[in-house]
């Protein structure tokens, strides 16, 4: 009987645990996939250049976490560099390559962003050389016992910046001017420009935010997974996309859902299941759930455009 | 009709330069050859007459080295070049009997194509013994020629299973890859370990070996196996392993994998609640240790060599190595390559002569001593020998200690 219930508790600690794990995980790809969201939702472009986005916001990390501690200062305030080189980089991406190739259609869009996550991770190659480097500690949260399993506090700050981040982009969305603007222009272009919108500024802006957001996601990828490579950017890029088209591309809480859906999946997966088909499942999800609603879990069913 | 005509021109004239651009290249390679043995041979010293042809009774072996003295990888041969004609000097200022001569020292360029050419551009100077290689994938096409015409090959750090089997002619004095999974089950044994969690990149024949190897020999060790995790070489993410491997109890974790995901693992491992022993193969060496010194405190991993060994050969040998050549070049593959020098020396005097047939009856069955420790050489031709063990202190390796089979 004792014996049992020792097998029993064990059990649940490994759930526990894994939960947590999934969270964290699914947090991370919740955080890149809202950057893809709300590209996708102003100008219908996917921006394969996300996932790079974040392998930009880890190297600024990697070169500054040393100096902030070396300064007496906490550590994860480097993400304020890390935010500032990634918008840079995000902004002079939009300027420079998207804009131009705008009005060419989207294939021309995708291609050029392929051209650009490759351009990115070359380049980076280039600067950084392509052996892998280790960030330095950026927490020193500790661990908290719950139900027998340890539980690092850093994973639960990032389920909660996750958390806190969806929420004040739905707000800053629906609420402000700005806002406003951003699901104005989606819905007609030339419109909105006609009420005064700058759709041009709009779309930076866009880009912008969407950036900062990945250097967050930098910041917490780098206190789980203190390794950047240069090719970091495209496998979270590609996950994060599934994230978000499972939740229903364009839409805020639908990013969310799906990266914590797809982050659970693969925990759970390698737990439960085996560690060998975790990716297979993730991708098999997404087949399922296009084939069940093409607009994603938490899509409209729109009827397209004709 | 015309535009055939033209089309059948420009597919000649492209032939013709690709034919001439060939040749260019590898009379580029083989003058690059020329040089670096003639570069050795004054480096050597030897005074003896090159004349000399195979099978002749002079008392001198002749041998070809074979190293990777270009490209990424030329560390390991710059070492390997100056071991081999440190050893030669040595061996020729003595009183031994037999004498050495290094007919050439060429370059693989870590190349299995290249390899076949450093191979067979040995062959006119008469070798009665070649030396190399270093890397599995470069030695396996060097093993097949060896072996068609019963030529003495000693590979060094190929720790490929396959390298020697079925070729009477050709040994290593390296390890082989799932030898470490059984020392490292018997590591487990030596610090008391009784359960296990491995966790090894199921696409990756090395880490499959050295799994293997220690899921067989854990049994015989008192090791019971409570968890078998997989990963894939390109994965970052290991907390769902490591959770399993905590809520396994296991008191041992073995994880041979390759240094890039090394400090992922090791992290998520300890962030998950694991405090105890996290054991890895040579694969773990050069591992980035940075702001995760803690975290690889009671980590250890199996060894070729460690220049900190503090038996009496290693120390003679690093000590006489650097003087000369610095410490840049002083890696496993300059102790591996010393070691073959003197290992022929011992075959000659093991099967009376100079000549192919006497050094391979010679070698066989060897047991040697260098600087890779008490080597014996067993029936497929591969080393046993002790392996060592190095641990980290403020995220350094440290030499721990070196483990011997038992016999």
């Amino acid at each position: 009987m004792k014996q049992e219930r020792q097998v029993f508790t064990v059990a649940f600690s490994l759930f526990i645990q894994s939960l947590i794990n999934g969270l964290n995980q699914g947090a991370i790809y919740a955080l890149i996939a809202l950057g893809y969201t709300m590209v996708y939702g102003i100008i219908r472009m996917i921006n394969f250049a996300h996932g790079d986005f974040i392998m930009v916001g880890a190297y600024t990390l990697f070169y500054t976490v040393p100096l902030m501690v070396d300064h007496g200062m906490p550590a994860w305030l480097a993400v304020i560099f890390a935010i500032i080189v990634c918008v840079i980089v995000g902004v002079a991406v939009e300027v420079i390559a998207y804009r131009p190739v705008r009005g060419a259609g989207s294939l021309s869009a995708l291609i050029t962003a392929l051209a650009m996550s490759l351009f990115l991770e070359n380049s980076a190659m280039v600067l950084f050389g392509s052996n892998p480097k280790s960030v330095t500690k950026i927490f020193e949260l500790g661990s908290v016992e719950f139900f027998g399993a340890k539980l690092q506090v850093k994973y639960l700050l990032t389920i909660a910046i996750g958390l806190l981040m969806m929420v004040a982009l739905t707000l800053f969305v629906k609420k402000t001017k700005l806002g406003k603007a951003m699901r104005a222009v989606p819905q007609d272009k030339q419109a909105a420009t006609l009420m005064g919108i700058n759709v041009n500024r709009i779309i930076t802006i866009t880009f912008a935010i969407g950036s900062g957001l990945a250097a967050v996601a930098a910041l917490m990828y780098c206190s789980t997974y203190p390794r950047c490579t240069t090719d970091m950017g495209s496998m979270m890029g590609i996950k994060a996309f599934i994230a978000a088209v499972l939740g229903g591309i364009g839409i805020i809480p639908g990013a969310m859902l799906g990266g914590i859906i797809v982050g659970l999946v693969e925990i759970f997966v390698k737990v439960y299941v085996s560690a060998s088909w975790y990716e297979a499942i993730t991708y098999s999800l997404l087949i399922i759930v296009l084939l069940v609603k093409p607009s994603g879990i938490l899509g409209k069913n729109v009827g397209e455009k004709v | 009709m015309m535009k055939r005509k033209l089309l059948s021109v420009a597919l000649s004239a492209v032939m013709v330069m690709a034919m001439v651009s060939g040749c260019g290249s590898s009379a580029q390679n083989s003058a690059a050859t020329t040089a670096a043995a003639s570069d050795t041979t004054t480096a050597a010293g030897t005074t003896e007459t090159t004349a000399a042809a195979s099978g002749d009774e002079d008392n001198i072996i002749r041998i070809g080295v074979v190293c990777t003295l270009t490209g990424g990888k030329a560390l390991y041969g710059e070492g390997a070049k100056n071991a081999v004609t440190m050893a030669a000097e040595e061996i020729n200022s003595s009183d031994s009997k037999y004498k050495v001569e290094i007919v050439d020292i060429v370059d693989d360029a870590a190349d299995s194509k290249q390899a076949v050419n450093a191979y067979n551009s040995l062959e006119p100077k008469n070798p009665e013994a070649i030396v190399g290689a270093f890397f599995s994938s470069v030695t396996l096409p060097m093993t097949e020629l060896a072996n068609d015409s019963g030529m003495l090959l000693l590979a060094t750090g190929a720790t490929n299973a396959t390298v020697t089997i079925d070729k009477p002619t050709v040994f290593r004095n390296c390890f082989i890859d799932p030898y470490q999974g059984k020392m490292a089950a018997l590591f487990a044994k030596d610090l008391g370990a009784t359960k296990a969690a491995i966790i090894y990149a199921k696409d990756d024949d090395y880490s499959n070996g050295l799994k293997d190897a220690f899921v067989e020999n854990a049994a015989g060790n008192g090791i019971e196996i409570v968890y078998t995790g997989e990963c894939t070489t390109t994965d970052t993410d290991f907390t769902a392993q490591a959770s399993q491997a905590v809520a396994s109890g296991a008191d041992f974790v073995f994880y041979p994998c390759f240094l890039d995901t090394v400090p992922l693992f090791v992290q998520q491992i300890r962030d998950a609640g694991y405090e105890g022993v996290i054991v890895g193969g040579d694969g773990w060496d050069g591992s980035d240790t940075t702001g995760l010194e803690d975290y690889f405190n009671n980590c250890y991993f199996t060894n070729h060599y460690s220049s900190e060994d503090t038996s009496e050969a290693v120390q003679t040998f690093v000590k006489k190595y650097t003087e000369t050549y610095g410490a840049e070049s002083l890696n496993g593959s300059a102790a591996l390559y010393y070691d073959a020098i003197y290992m022929m020396v011992q075959a000659a005097e093991n099967g009376g002569g100079t000549d192919t047939a006497s050094l391979v009856a010679g070698m066989t069955g060897m047991s040697f001593s260098g600087v890779g420790g008490d080597i014996y050489l067993d029936e497929n031709g591969d080393a046993i020998k002790p392996i060592v063990i190095n641990t980290y202190e403020d995220g350094k390796i440290k030499f721990l200690k070196s483990l011997a089979p038992e016999k």
